[in-house]
């Protein structure tokens, strides 16, 4: 009987998920204490697997990516080769003992091998079953295809994302696998586990990742509904603030961000700056005013930044209450001493490409703990450990499984 | 019907909600089960009240902001001043039957208040608190003043939206902020189970530096396995980059990595079209992402592409790309949103009577559907005030002294 030490102690979820929004979500329920079995097979290894970066940039195998190796920490993985048809023995035997299932395929794969909610649920009513297709089960674009590039542009985020006058850029990511369709994803999972508190019962949560994305992002059609406005290019800035931006330092591609929304902070980012002549002009008054001498605005800031440090400047800045913060790169928020305080990164040792690096979840529970304590797993690594512990074959019918192909 | 709609929701979830710009996401995310949501504010207002854009463009009416009207969406506004004794007194009696207490204070505000966790926890012993901050409540960071911004630029996401020597360009609706929300609902929800199972609550620190990090894609990995810095994707060919067309832009995937097979559909489309020059397609170099990284290969296919794209409005390349299996998605504004089929087929646009403002506002609807939940918007964002007399009669405060409350500036009514 579990005591619940870990938050989620006790769960199990079997995780049909592959590549980016699933695996992120089944990767926080196990750093909050759920048993997540990941099911693979060499027949369709998550493709993530084979995206870089690789351990010392050799792609060889199915080992080496920090890609996939950051979003499967702490799980379990079989080779479970769905083809044949024995598998589903034991996909039905881990769906007996799991909490969640959860899958990103297409819309019908899961139905192709009787795994569809209508069969799920008769074989375990408690479960939660988890979908997450593109633009929702029904609908003329239900069958459209598209990566975290192409939802970004499709739910408005890319369009703002832009220099006034070039193209638009987007976040440089498939933002939207990344934080949106898990959180959503996660926090439906949590809803249908605390209603299943109450009723006993399982049901499906159905993600819609081009809806959940829109609910993160409403600005743009409430504004044309409203206003009949089109809301255009961003930059780095915000119709609240000015100065607002990034600005030059010294160094390689090393700039400041800062933001200044209050006449207060105005006043104390010019006492940084030494209280030059050029701020007291009325054209920077108010914000109404730097608003509109923005770009001249933004011309002197840059002339002040530029020939020195940005990380003198952000300290100077913030302790006289400045909103400023470094544009860090990669390597600048790994060695980055705040981050380190707060144990945010973690080095886990992998059998193949020794210690690498992980995130955590950016949660810290005071009396549960968030735990990285086992690196991704190798493809199959746990095939034997589970099906012979945890689903309870015996050796004998491990062997035959394996002798009919199906646990490859 | 009304009592089954009570069934499919977390109706018996009672939340707190004492956040500003930083936050109010988290609760909404309750509020569209059906949790009971109680907006706090001070008593000068939620600041987001004061932000941009409006209805109409009425910037001096506390009631306009569409931000506000958003995420406030299906909660109570009570207000009162907690720099009142009397105001804590209220607030105490009032969390001892709340579930979730969410805040964006900046660390140790509450603690100076006499309101640490440590205290509430003596009073509701499974009171989850959940605190939004942008740097967390530790950490060497903690008392630095922090915005989207700088938020998105400390912790690697804001780098990564920009190529080469360009500064990076900003996500709309401060992602770094709604990141942070985000997973404070998720991690509230986590401390939520645990504590019905156990009796205990606890503090839950959530910081839109750490959110973004959730990000970074793999250029943490990047470092860390290769020694090098990556920038964002957007100058390979074909692979994850946008394009003009007649009336906007359309992002497209047509090839990723040296998978040949993803490569044939788009070349097969392009030879439909009879698209001038599309043999040069053809050609195996494209599938070698070198090819396509550089200058030659960009340009080469920008210019025989946008031949072709620069004759079509996004809607029809959408539809078209689609048909032919191409990862090919418009870049939409908030018109097309709006008028996108998909979104239109599922009803997912909520048009909301405003009374007070005279007006309809169309807001997103349900991110996701449940077999035994309900999504739903709920009422309107309050009025300032508009509950606070409702919710202290049901902490059993008498009409007499809620109005002496209301005379003293303890309370807005």
């Amino acid at each position: 009987m579990s005591n619940f030490e870990k938050a989620l102690e006790g769960l199990v979820v079997c995780d049909f998920s592959w590549v980016g929004a699933g695996p992120i979500t089944t990767n926080v329920l196990g750093q909050c204490g759920a048993e997540i079995i990941k099911i693979e097979s060499l027949k369709r290894p998550d493709i993530l697997r084979k995206g870089g970066p690789f351990k010392d940039g050799i792609a060889d195998g199915l080992e080496r990516s920090g890609y996939f190796a950051n979003r499967n920490p702490n799980k379990k993985c079989i080779a479970l080769n769905m083809r044949q048809p024995k598998a589903r023995d034991v996909a039905v035997r881990l769906i007996e003992k799991s909490d969640i299932i959860i899958n990103n395929f297409r819309v019908g794969q899961m139905e192709k091998w009787n795994l569809g909610w209508e069969d799920v649920k008769k074989i375990n009513p408690r479960i939660i079953y988890v979908t997450m297709s593109l633009q929702g089960m029904d609908g003329p674009h239900k069958s459209y295809m598209g990566f975290g590039v192409n939802l970004n542009a499709l739910c408005g985020l890319t369009a703002q994302a832009c220099m006034p006058g070039k193209s638009p850029f987007g976040t440089g990511t498939n933002y939207t696998d990344h934080v949106m369709v898990p959180t959503h994803t996660l926090f439906g999972i949590m809803a249908a586990l605390l209603q299943r508190e109450k009723t006993g019962q399982g049901q499906t949560v159905e993600i819609s990742q081009l809806e959940c994305a829109i609910a993160m992002k409403p600005i743009d059609s409430m504004v044309y509904a409203a206003n009949g406005e089109i809301m255009g290019a961003m930059g780095c800035g915000d119709p609240n603030a000015a100065p607002h931006g990034v600005y030059t330092t010294l160094g390689y591609r090393k700039w400041l961000a800062i933001a200044v929304f209050s006449n207060e902070e105005w006043t104390a980012l010019q006492k940084v700056m030494g209280n030059p002549a050029w701020a007291k002009d009325a054209k920077f008054a108010t914000l109404e005013a730097r608003k509109e001498n923005e770009e001249e605005l933004n011309a002197h800031i840059e002339d002040w930044t530029k020939d020195k440090y940005a990380v003198k400047l952000m300290k100077a800045l913030v302790k006289e209450g400045v909103k400023a913060g470094l544009v860090n790169d990669a390597r600048a928020a790994v060695e980055d001493e705040h981050l380190i305080e707060r144990d945010y990164w973690a080095y886990l040792n992998h059998p193949v490409v020794g210690s690498t690096l992980y995130n955590r979840a950016p949660i810290m529970f005071s009396e549960t703990p968030i735990e990285m304590r086992k690196a991704a797993p190798l493809l199959g690594e746990h095939t034997d450990e589970v099906l012979t512990g945890f689903l309870g074959y015996s050796d004998k019918e491990l062997e035959a499984l394996k002798a009919a192909d199906v646990l490859i | 019907m009304e009592g089954e709609h009570k069934n499919r929701s977390l109706s018996d979830v009672k939340v707190l909600d004492f956040t500003g710009e930083l936050g109010p996401y988290a609760s909404k995310l309750y509020a569209g089960l059906g949790a009971e949501v109680i907006h706090l504010e001070p008593i000068t207002g939620d600041p987001l009240r004061r932000k941009g854009p409006f209805y109409k463009g009425e910037k001096n009416n506390i009631e306009a902001s569409l931000q506000f009207l958003y995420y406030n969406g299906n909660k109570k506004s009570l207000v009162v001043d907690l720099h009142k004794e009397e105001g804590r007194n209220i607030f105490l009696r009032l969390i001892s039957n709340i579930d979730i207490f969410m805040e964006s204070c900046v660390p140790g505000y509450l603690t100076n208040l006499g309101l640490s966790y440590e205290n509430l926890k003596e009073v509701n012993p499974k009171l989850v608190q959940t605190s939004i901050t942008p740097y967390g409540s530790v950490g060497p960071y903690k008392d630095y003043p922090g915005s989207d911004l700088t938020c998105s630029a400390m912790g690697g996401f804001l780098y990564l939206a920009g190529i080469d020597n360009e500064k990076p360009v900003r996500a709309c609706d401060d992602q770094a902020y709604r990141m942070a929300e985000s997973y404070a609902a998720v991690g509230s929800s986590i401390a939520l189970l645990h504590a019905k199972r156990t009796g205990k609550g606890q503090f839950v620190d959530v910081s839109a530096m750490e959110s973004v990090g959730m990000a970074l894609e793999n250029a943490a990995q990047y470092w860390d396995l290769e020694g090098s810095i990556r920038r964002g994707r957007g100058k390979e060919a074909g692979s994850a980059t946008v394009h003009p067309c007649k009336d906007g832009y359309i992002a497209i995937v047509a090839i990723m990595g040296k998978n040949k097979i993803m490569w044939e559909p788009f070349m097969k489309w392009m030879k439909d079209e009879n698209v001038e020059e599309w043999q040069v397609f053809e050609d195996p170099r494209w599938i070698e992402p070198s090819y396509r990284r550089s200058d030659e290969g960009y340009s080469t296919f920008c210019r025989i592409f946008h031949n072709y794209t620069m004759k079509h409005d996004k809607l029809s390349l959408y539809e078209k790309g689609q048909a032919n299996r191409i990862a090919l998605s418009p870049v939409s504004n908030g018109k097309d949103l709006l008028e996108n089929p998909q979104l239109k087929h599922r009803n997912f646009w909520q048009t909301i009577e405003h009374e007070n403002l005279g007006g309809e506002i169309t807001f997103p609807g349900a991110p996701y559907e449940f077999g035994e939940l309900d999504w739903r918007f709920g009422f309107p964002a309050p009025k300032f005030g508009e509950h606070t007399a409702q919710i202290l009669e049901s902490l059993n405060y008498k009409k007499e002294e809620i109005a002496v409350f209301s005379k003293e500036g303890i309370v807005h009514v």
